[in-house]
């Protein structure tokens, strides 16, 4: 309840700050130069070392302005993590600013291990000590079909867990979600552009392809809010029926197939303090707010200057984690498809652009064919008449996804797949 | 002031003291009276004027309604015109003056000067003399000039029966002050003896009392606003002299300063800002309302975030640290519409007594200040009334007599029209939406009888908001309050007060989806109070007494608003405590330059239950997994108590007559604590009681002041120095939840807080030029430090808290270019409050997360702003039906776009920037006031 209630209480801020800007009579931009004019880049670290014995992976990059766009990786540091019984795992980095340990390893309860970073420009970063959390095993994943709080049909994705000591009672979720996608216009034949390098030649060519993998593939997606619960205040220490996904029904990842490999770990005090401050502060956005703001201090910190922010958080976690898999048919036996992912128009462009007072003006579809915008449908025996001073062509094509899965997955398919 | 002046030939209409002030600048006596004869037998009074103004000429003034019928029977042979006035008005309250134009003025009460007051701080003794002696020879049939004129400038009366008991050398002088107009009583006047060889002032019923010596004494009672009296007393007893007295000529144009004007040097308080209404007639208006609150703002040490925020900083404090009293009830949200206005009516209050160093004992609850407001008494000699009509705002108040010089009652009302407002506008969602405000107020007086006086206050003021149609918000607050002052006898008088207090805010929220939901927050209060003073002596005067208090809050709850609402009902459960407290201080006159305020305050907090109180793991921050258990507790259970001492201790010392060093040490102590994070108070705050898990905040405050008053109180100049340390001050983790939040006590983090700054005020309270200039530096900081690095904000150092603006200046003037026109213009500049700004972004699990500076790292652009206003007075003919008052205000001339907030929104997934002001342009304003 709280939580439905803390989702509506924004739209009430936002009324308020509508009122508010009834009588502040003014609401402008704010230019925070000449304010805030050190902006310095912090060290920002992803860091989650659990009980699975694998290569573990790190990542370093550097905060980023308000007005930028993306992260830059921190590149060429070096990375390792330590136990209090002697042992170093030492990160070597495998992509700009992934970095993954040159051993497998887990670690092991009762031990503690710190984090410690030489960034390429000499400075040193070393986390606080962290302990492996209690394991606590995911009991089940189900998945339902839920009309939500919005009114929105979907597949909700529920977690069941339970711990008889007691004891783990904090717990962060991550998932991994594969789903099955089939080009719904995909055909045998492709259009190719006869002579590659030449534009003013504007001929194309029907190939034949046969089952080619452009049909069926895999679509990933990691989650990417932060998924808390507790059970403090409760009797036993169970998880029950925690919702951490929501699909809409109208959403084509449903469509055929799908799995979802859900991850639980059980927190620290510290960290699940740290995540749930996150996740506040991400919600803060406006003048009625009551989320107190101010720098969220993680666990990692400069060994040379106390005061530098340093982001992110290293932890040791205990990790379990299931994988579920259901096709659309189980849930939704005899209804429509969700839509396809995007909206597969047919068309049948010209070879050439209208002309421009009389002079060749470029190559249409020829052009469309080479840079991969389209995929062949069939010929155009009259389907799609002429437009305007377009024209119309004698082959029908639809936006390039319609026709190749590639364009939105893999298709090679993942190793745990079952169908 | 419908005084009809009698003339035999004619009734002129002139007003009573526009005579007066033309007698004022006329200052020479008559060199040489006429002399009459006349024998009567048992004529009335008015007869034997007319006979004198037939011998002499002269011209008669008076009313016939101030004498009786009665016959007089006399005989004068060639005795001058003054002599025998004065022998046939000796049994009268009536005083006389004639001036060079042959015209004999009769007043009643009060004396018409024909000089200024002589010896006014002088030390000149002789006219005390003269005086007394004057009584033994009243009956001389010539005087000496000099004789003569300081004779008709005072009055001499006998206090008490000479008695054999000579060994009690010192005797009580008792009295009451009133308006000589209204009835009412006048506190705050002083009463000086012998030209201020002893001194005291009366109280809020206009009733004094001080022990002198037996003996002749010239008392004295001033202040500014009201004309001198003085009278000479023979003192053979304890006895009751009381006064009546006239407003002065400054009161007639409304400049009314203070009201004592030594009380600046003479109080022993420091840090007491006092306000009167009529003060701030003439300040510059927002959107046309004359605004005590507003005022206050523009005097050192009292800040708020920013223009358009409600709740005050008074000496780095928080705004929860301000015990807002209305006739002794609490009013927990004094403002409108966002704290544009505050929330008290201007035509029924009276006057603010800011206490913002030195808190006198009988109040508590609250670290830093006390505004202690008033509501008029009410008329209760004839039926009045004031009127506002302004561009948001309309306000009426009348006061009507219940029983004449007994009983009133004032009743006011004030209401917006800016729904009006919002339904023309053209904007379709706005123009169904709804914003308006109201406020009532009535109190009531009755005078039992001369020991017993019964006070009743009411007030109910509410704002709602509803800018969508999804959406009402409103908050209320109402209050009433009982007062009986009972006077046991000439020593001992006592009050027992009786006061309620609810606040209370509600969000209806009423969409299309199933989601309607109705959240609720209500606060209620009730204190009695028993208050007691005993003049021991003419050194100690106590003060005792005893005072309870019972809060009750419904933290909140939230019901599905209809029957297809899914919300699920939650509902913070209720927090009950008990605050009570012993008090008692002593006002000790060490001798004639110090004067010490020494009280201590015992106070007693229980949380009560029933209730939930969470326990924590010991030495271990708390969250979810230290909690160790959950405790219940059973109705009326205590469930924790706090308390202590609060040592109220003050004292004031003369250097020179009008220079005074003034020092104090306060401690207090709060049990109900703000869950805000914001910098102002936000309408959605709530408020929480101390318990198992919330200690109470404390404070300790020292401070240093010197007081000087130049050119005959003309000039009044301070400065004043403090420091406070604070301790469990409530500020919250970054990130923290706090409304409808369970756990609150898991964010709170409770911390150490510092302020000290030095303040400075020159006020000119007179003149054609009066107003102030105000200059505070002042610095705020709190420290919120832990073994847990979740619980430390900035390192566990200190840091400015959200307040802390070290700059403030302002400067208030008006000046008056005729009697009916005057110009005024106020200049405010302040340093920009501290910020926490987003410095960035970072990526982190897949997703961006806005990261932000260390708290209050950063400060938003300065504050300065200029207004200015014209204002006209209607003329002051006496048959008109009422007084008017226009008033051309522009509020914010620079047009200078003063940020009130910065924040910032995510739009697109880009992170922006943005200011708010309130007032970015000139606001001109016409309003309209009438008094009848």
């Amino acid at each position: 309840m709280l939580k439905r209630l803390k989702k509506r209480l924004p739209i009430v801020s936002v009324l308020l700050t509508l009122s508010g800007v009834f009588i502040h009579s003014c609401i402008e931009p704010f230019d925070t130069e000449g304010i805030v004019n050190d902006f310095e880049s912090a060290l920002v670290i992803e860091a989650t070392i659990t009980n699975e014995l694998k290569q573990h992976q790190i990542r370093l990059t550097r905060a980023f302005e308000l007005e930028a766009d993306s992260a830059r990786a921190e590149r060429e540091a070096s990375v390792a993590v330590f136990d209090d019984q002697g042992s170093a795992f030492q990160f070597s980095e495998i992509e700009p600013g992934l970095y993954q340990s040159n051993q497998v390893f887990q670690a092991e309860g009762s031990r503690n291990y710190q984090l410690s970073i030489m960034t390429s420009d000499g400075r040193n970063y070393t986390s606080d000590p962290a302990q492996l959390t209690q394991e606590t095993q995911i009991e089940s994943v189900e998945a339902a079909r839920i009309t939500d709080d919005d009114g929105n049909e979907g597949m909700a994705i529920l977690v069941n867990s339970f711990d008889p000591t007691n004891n783990s009672n904090l717990y962060r979720y991550e998932y991994e979600e594969t789903f099955l996608i089939i080009a719904p216009d995909w055909t045998d034949t492709d259009l190719v552009k006869s002579v590659p390098n030449e534009p003013d030649n504007c001929t194309v060519d029907l190939v034949f392809t046969g089952e080619n993998d452009e049909r069926i593939c895999y679509g990933t997606n990691a989650s990417n809010t932060i998924i808390l619960t507790n059970t403090n205040g409760l009797d036993e220490d169970r998880v029950s029926r925690l919702q951490v996904r929501f699909i809409n029904r109208n959403n084509f990842i449903l469509s055929h197939r799908y799995s979802i490999l859900v991850r639980q770990f059980v927190q620290s005090p510290a960290a699940h303090t740290f995540y749930t401050r996150l996740q506040e502060l991400s919600q803060s956005d406006d003048l009625f707010s009551q989320t107190q703001t101010g720098l969220l201090v993680g666990n990692v910190f400069s060994e040379e200057d106390e005061d530098e922010i340093v982001l992110g958080y290293f932890e040791v976690s205990s990790v379990s984690e299931q994988r579920i898999f259901f096709n659309y048919e189980d849930f939704f036996p005899g209804e429509d498809l969700p839509p396809y992912a995007i909206n597969c128009n047919r068309s049948a462009p010209s070879f050439t652009q209208p002309s421009e007072f009389g002079f060749f003006a470029g190559c249409l579809l020829s052009e469309l064919v080479a840079v991969g915008a389209v995929e062949y449908v069939g010929p155009n025996n009259g389907e799609i008449p002429p437009f305007g001073d377009q024209g119309v062509g004698p082959h029908i094509v639809v936006p390039a996804p319609c026709g190749d899965c590639t364009q939105l997955g893999s298709n090679i398919r993942p190793s745990f797949w079952v169908d | 002031m419908n005084y009809k002046l009698h003339r035999t030939s004619n009734y002129v209409r002139v007003l009573l003291f526009t005579i007066f002030t033309l007698c004022i600048f006329k200052t020479h006596a008559q060199e040489r009276l006429p002399s009459v004869s006349l024998n009567t037998e048992n004529q009335s009074i008015v007869t034997v004027f007319e006979i004198l103004q037939e011998q002499t000429g002269f011209k008669f003034y008076y009313d016939t309604n101030w004498f009786g019928a009665e016959g007089i029977t006399k005989s004068y042979t060639n005795v001058a015109v003054d002599v025998v006035l004065k022998d046939i008005l000796r049994d009268t309250d009536i005083n006389f003056y004639i001036d060079d134009d042959n015209n004999v003025f009769l007043t009643r009460n009060s004396f018409v000067y024909d000089t200024l007051p002589e010896n006014f701080f002088g030390e000149q003794e002789e006219s005390a003399v003269i005086e007394t002696e004057e009584i033994e020879t009243d009956t001389g049939p010539v005087f000496e000039d000099k004789t003569r004129r300081v004779s008709e400038r005072v009055e001499t009366v006998r206090i008490g029966k000479a008695t054999s008991n000579r060994n009690q050398s010192e005797v009580r002088l008792t009295g009451r002050v009133t308006d000589f107009i209204t009835g009412k009583p006048v506190p705050d006047l002083s009463i000086l003896v012998d030209d201020g060889q002893q001194g005291t002032s009366t109280n809020s019923n206009g009733e004094y009392s001080i022990n002198i010596k037996r003996g002749t004494h010239v008392i004295k009672v001033s202040g500014l606003g009201y004309k001198d009296r003085v009278k000479n007393a023979i003192v053979y007893n304890s006895g009751v002299l009381d006064f009546s007295v006239e407003e002065s000529i400054e009161a007639l144009d409304e400049v009314v300063v203070s009201e004592n004007a030594r009380r600046n040097v003479e109080i022993p308080v420091t840090g007491l800002v006092s306000l009167e209404i009529e003060q701030i007639k003439t300040i510059p208006l927002v959107l046309g309302e004359r605004d005590i609150l507003k005022a206050a703002l523009t005097l050192p040490g009292i800040s708020n975030a920013g223009e358009g925020a409600s709740g005050f900083n008074v000496r780095g404090g928080k705004t929860d640290q301000n015990l807002v009293l209305l006739d002794d009830g609490v009013i927990y949200n004094p403002s409108h519409f966002f704290g544009i206005f505050s929330a008290l009516n201007p035509f029924s209050t009276g006057s603010a007594d800011i206490y913002k160093g030195s808190i006198p004992v009988q109040f508590g609850g609250r670290l830093s200040s006390v505004f202690d407001l008033k509501t008029k008494t009410p008329n209760t000699e004839k039926f009045s009334g004031e009127a506002a009509i302004g561009p948001v705002t309309s306000n009426l108040v009348l006061e009507v007599p219940i029983k004449k010089e007994k009983a009133g009652l004032l009743v006011g009302g004030r209401g917006t029209y800016s729904g009006w407002i919002l339904r023309s506008l053209d904007d379709e969602q706005l123009s169904e939406s709804e914003a308006s405000f109201f406020d009532v107020v009535a109190k009531y007086n009755h005078t039992l009888d001369e020991n017993n006086e019964i006070r009743a206050t009411g007030y109910f003021s509410r704002d709602a908001f509803s800018i969508t149609s999804d959406s009402i918000f409103n908050y209320s607050n109402r209050l009433a309050s009982l007062r009986w002052n009972h006077k046991f006898n000439e020593k001992n008088t006592g009050s027992l007060i009786l006061t309620n207090s609810q606040y209370r805010f509600n969000i209806e929220f009423d969409g299309d989806s199933n989601t309607d939901f109705d959240l609720g927050y209500i606060n209620n209060e009730s204190e009695l109070r028993l208050e007691f003073n005993y003049l021991h002596s003419k050194a100690h005067k106590f003060k005792y007494g005893i005072s309870g208090k019972l809060y009750q809050i419904d933290p909140g709850n939230v019901d599905p608003l209809n029957a297809d609402s899914e919300v699920t009902p939650l509902s913070i459960p209720r927090e009950r405590a008990v605050e009570s407290a012993l008090f008692f201080s002593d006002t000790y006159t060490v001798n004639e330059k110090l004067l010490i305020d020494a009280g201590v305050r015992l106070s007693l907090y229980a949380a009560l239950g029933e209730g939930i109180q969470r326990i924590y793991e010991e030495n271990a921050p708390r969250n979810s997994s230290t909690l160790v258990e959950t405790r219940e507790f059973d109705q009326n259970e205590v469930i924790e108590t706090y308390g202590g001492p609060e040592f109220r201790i003050s004292g004031r010392y003369f250097l020179n007559p009008d220079l005074s060093l003034k020092a104090s040490f306060n401690n207090t102590f709060q049990y109900i604590h703000t869950l805000n994070s914001n910098t102002t108070v936000s309408q959605t705050d709530t408020y929480k009681l101390s318990d198992l898990n919330i200690r109470p905040q404390q404070a300790n405050q020292f401070s240093l002041g010197l007081f000087k008053n130049f050119k005959d109180n003309e000039y009044e100049l301070s400065i004043e120095g403090f420091y406070k340390r604070q301790r469990n001050l409530l500020d919250f983790e970054v990130g923290a939840q706090l409304l409808l939040n369970e756990t609150v006590e898991a964010e709170v983090l409770q911390g150490d807080g510092r302020a000290y700054g030095v303040e400075f005020l020159l006020r000119k309270n007179e003149g054609r030029l009066n107003g102030w200039l105000g200059y505070s530096y002042s610095r705020s900081f709190i420290r919120l430090d832990s073994p847990f690095r979740e619980e430390r904000v900035n390192n566990g150092e200190f840091f400015p808290t959200n307040f802390d603006r070290p700059h403030d200046v302002s400067l208030v003037t008006n000046y008056k270019i005729t009697n009916r026109l005057s110009a005024s213009a106020n200049f405010v500049y302040q340093t920009g409050r501290p910020v926490t700004f987003p410095l960035g972004q970072f990526e982190f699990d897949n997703a961006d997360f806005v990261f932000f500076s260390d708290r209050n790292e950063f400060r938003i652009p300065d504050f300065y702003r200029l207004d200015l206003s014209i204002n006209l007075e209607g003329n002051h003919k006496i048959k008109k039906f009422a007084h008017s008052f226009w008033s051309l205000s522009i509020y914010n001339v620079l047009g200078r776009n003063n940020p009130f907030s910065v924040f910032f929104v995510t739009e697109n997934g880009e992170v922006r920037a943005l200011q708010s002001s309130i007032f970015a342009i000139p606001i001109p304003t016409i309003t309209y006031n009438f008094k009848f």
